[in-house]
């Protein structure tokens, strides 16, 4: 007597197509862990073996897979569905399973994304299908990914245009009723703000060339002094302070320190870093540069009191056009791609941007490169040399900071 | 219940269920909190709404566990760790179902606070408590769905922080109140906002209370009187 027995394989499908497999087994207690041997110890015919095979395979699969019986008990889960047993994720995805797989025993197909709030936010895909003789199977995978990708998609084609047609709309607008003003004192007005609104659109046209050059084209290889970056950094972030009162300081700012890069894109990166921690400062507030160096990167970090991020935008704020604030991002006058240029030049350069953030409190932006960017004092990247070279510049410089 | 003849593992299917519900009631309440929080943040009137409708779903099945709990003990006449669990499960309900109210309390704020900005030192403390109260909650399901006294245990340490986050975020009313950025009506609105978040703690510490209850008979070292009859005046009050 075979205790487990392949009633049918059918396939579902679910992105790119998965296998779901039922099981009928006859052994009354429920068991999670599949038994590879049938009891009693007879021989294996082949049919057996395929399933348990099958079995086997659909145990490891990526995506969940979730059988019920036509009584309404829970046949068989696998591993990946297993994953989550005994968390507050797994809790509710069990429920809505449990629901969908109902409905599909009514022999009705259906399909619902189960949102979990974060941190970290996440959209897990179920779908549900009848089998023959009112049983079910359902299928249970994370599409986080996907969701984000989707709305970073719509969100950059619904910005772009706007970014774009805003301003020339302002401009049509503008210009047609220069036309026929006789007024001298109005069209001195109306054209004062069709230089405002040409502007705008001349810095978001440069800032996506910008982009598009940072995305495609050659890497530098300048030997740069960090010291150097960080006092352009400086400079630009003074400039945007207008009579403010911010201070903007660099500490321990990297005498010794030097770097292979592509000097135009990280000073891109890092005076865009500093501007908008300028920007986004109170009036009178400080603005710090710092630059570190550990066992693994050299890190630049940029950190400010002001009014920092709300902790649901963290993650996207470096999207193209991303916005925390719409009406105020008018105002300071953003393109809306810094930050977006920013991730770019630290990916580039074998890095990345993190960005830690509490609202009311201000923001910390720290730009990682990696350790083998740095260029010793013998005058070669480090990349070449024995990695031992690199702590030693670390101490030296703490030592003796500038 | 239909007539089966093994009555133990109808019992035990009987206790599975009743955990299982507490856990999906709790695990909803758990993602209530940051909903609630977006809603008061975002002034989201729609969501506010849907929110509050839909606790009347929490009221509805706290009801039927409590009955299956009520039903349960006595046509199953449990002891020992079973009794345990299903008294303490009576109350793990009634915690989590009050906290729905008050997710519920802090929507119907967002209503009442509707059209005033709040500045950006109010917001971030509200992010934080609303973080922070949702954590606390997510460990207490979890410490019940996983019996672990342990977890359970660390609850009160993390709600000594969601209590110092409660005592910035009226100093930062008052703050932002004195500033003239807060209107006293909003500000009285959020100081209430406050309260329902370092209540939604407690609940979580209750409940995690519970589950060292069901796992290991632990009760809290606070002197109860003697007799059954003395008022129980000495005991301090669980409101703090």
């Amino acid at each position: 007597m075979l205790a487990i027995v392949l009633a049918s394989a059918i396939g579902i499908l679910v992105g790119g197509g998965a296998v779901a497999l039922v099981f009928r087994t006859r052994r009354p207690e429920q068991s999670d862990v599949p038994d590879p041997t049938p009891p009693g110890g007879r021989a294996l015919t082949p049919d057996d073996e395929i399933a348990l095979a099958l079995r086997e395979a659909v145990d490891h699969l990526e995506i969940g897979v979730i059988v019920m019986a036509a009584t309404g008990r829970l046949e068989y889960r696998n591993q990946a569905a297993r994953a989550f047993d005994g968390t507050h994720v797994g809790v509710i995805v069990a429920e809505e399973i449990e629901q969908i797989l109902d409905e599909a025993r009514n022999g009705r197909q259906s399909r619902r994304i189960v949102e979990v709030q974060g941190p970290p936010r996440m959209w897990m895909a179920v779908v549900a299908e009848p089998l023959p003789g009112g049983a079910a199977a359902a299928t249970v995978q994370d599409v986080s990914e996907r969701m984000r990708i989707d709305a970073m998609r719509s969100d950059f084609v619904t910005n772009i245009s706007h970014e774009l047609k805003t301003p020339v709309g302002a401009i049509a607008v503008l210009a047609e009723a220069l036309v026929d003003e006789p007024d001298p004192d109005t069209v001195t007005r109306v054209s004062e703000h069709l230089v405002i609104e040409s502007h705008r659109v001349v810095r978001t046209i440069d800032d996506l060339l910008r982009l598009s050059q940072i995305e495609f084209s050659e890497l530098g290889q300048e030997v740069v002094e960090v010291r150097a970056l960080v006092a352009t950094a400086i400079a630009r972030g003074q400039a945007a302070n207008r009579g403010r009162d911010i201070t903007v300081t660099a500490i321990d700012a990297g005498a010794s320190i030097r770097v292979r890069c592509d000097r135009r894109q990280m000073e891109s990166a890092l005076g865009n870093l500093v501007e908008n921690a300028v920007k986004y400062s109170h009036d009178g507030g400080v603005v710090q540069v710092r630059t570190r160096i550990d066992d693994h990167t050299v890190e630049l970090m940029v950190a400010d009191q002001g009014v920092g991020i709300p902790a649901r935008d963290l993650d996207r704020i470096f999207e193209r056009f991303y916005r925390v604030d719409k009406a105020r991002s008018r105002v300071t006058g953003g393109s809306g791609l810094g930050l977006a240029i920013v991730r770019h030049v630290a990916g580039n350069h074998g890095g990345d941007v993190l960005v830690q953030s509490q609202e009311g409190e201000g923001s910390t932006f720290v730009l990682r490169l990696p350790l083998s960017l740095l260029v010793t004092d013998a005058g070669s990247s480090s990349a070449t040399d024995t990695p031992a070279a690199a702590p030693t510049t670390a101490r030296t410089h703490e030592e003796a900071p500038s | 219940m239909t007539a089966k003849p093994d009555t133990r593992a109808d019992f035990h299917s009987q206790l599975d269920e009743i955990q299982t519900g507490i856990a999906r009631m709790s695990a909803g309440v758990t993602e209530l909190v940051p909903r609630a929080t977006d809603i008061l943040l975002d002034m989201d009137l729609e969501g506010a709404e849907y929110l509050i409708l839909g606790d009347e779903e929490y009221d509805g099945r706290s009801l039927r566990l409590e009955e299956q709990c009520f039903e349960t003990i006595a046509l199953q006449a449990p002891v020992a760790g079973d009794l345990r669990s299903l008294v303490s499960a009576i109350k793990i309900i009634a915690d989590v179902e009050r906290s729905a109210d008050l997710c519920v309390n802090i929507c119907k704020a967002a209503r009442r606070i509707y059209g005033h900005a709040l500045d950006a030192n109010v917001r971030g403390v509200i992010q934080k408590m609303g973080s922070q109260a949702q954590v606390l909650f997510k460990e207490a399901t979890e410490a019940y769905l996983n019996h672990s006294a342990v977890r359970a245990a660390a609850l009160r340490d993390m709600d000594a922080y969601l209590d110092d986050l409660h005592r910035q975020f009226i100093q930062v009313i008052f703050e932002s109140h004195a500033a003239g950025a807060l209107d006293l009506q909003v500000a009285v609105q959020l100081a209430v906002v406050a309260r329902f978040y370092e209540r939604i703690g407690d609940h979580a510490v209750n409940v995690g209370d519970r589950v060292r209850y069901i796992v290991d008979g632990w009760v809290p070292d606070i002197p109860y009187p003697e007799s059954d009859n003395d008022p129980p005046a000495m005991l301090p009050s669980t409101e703090d």
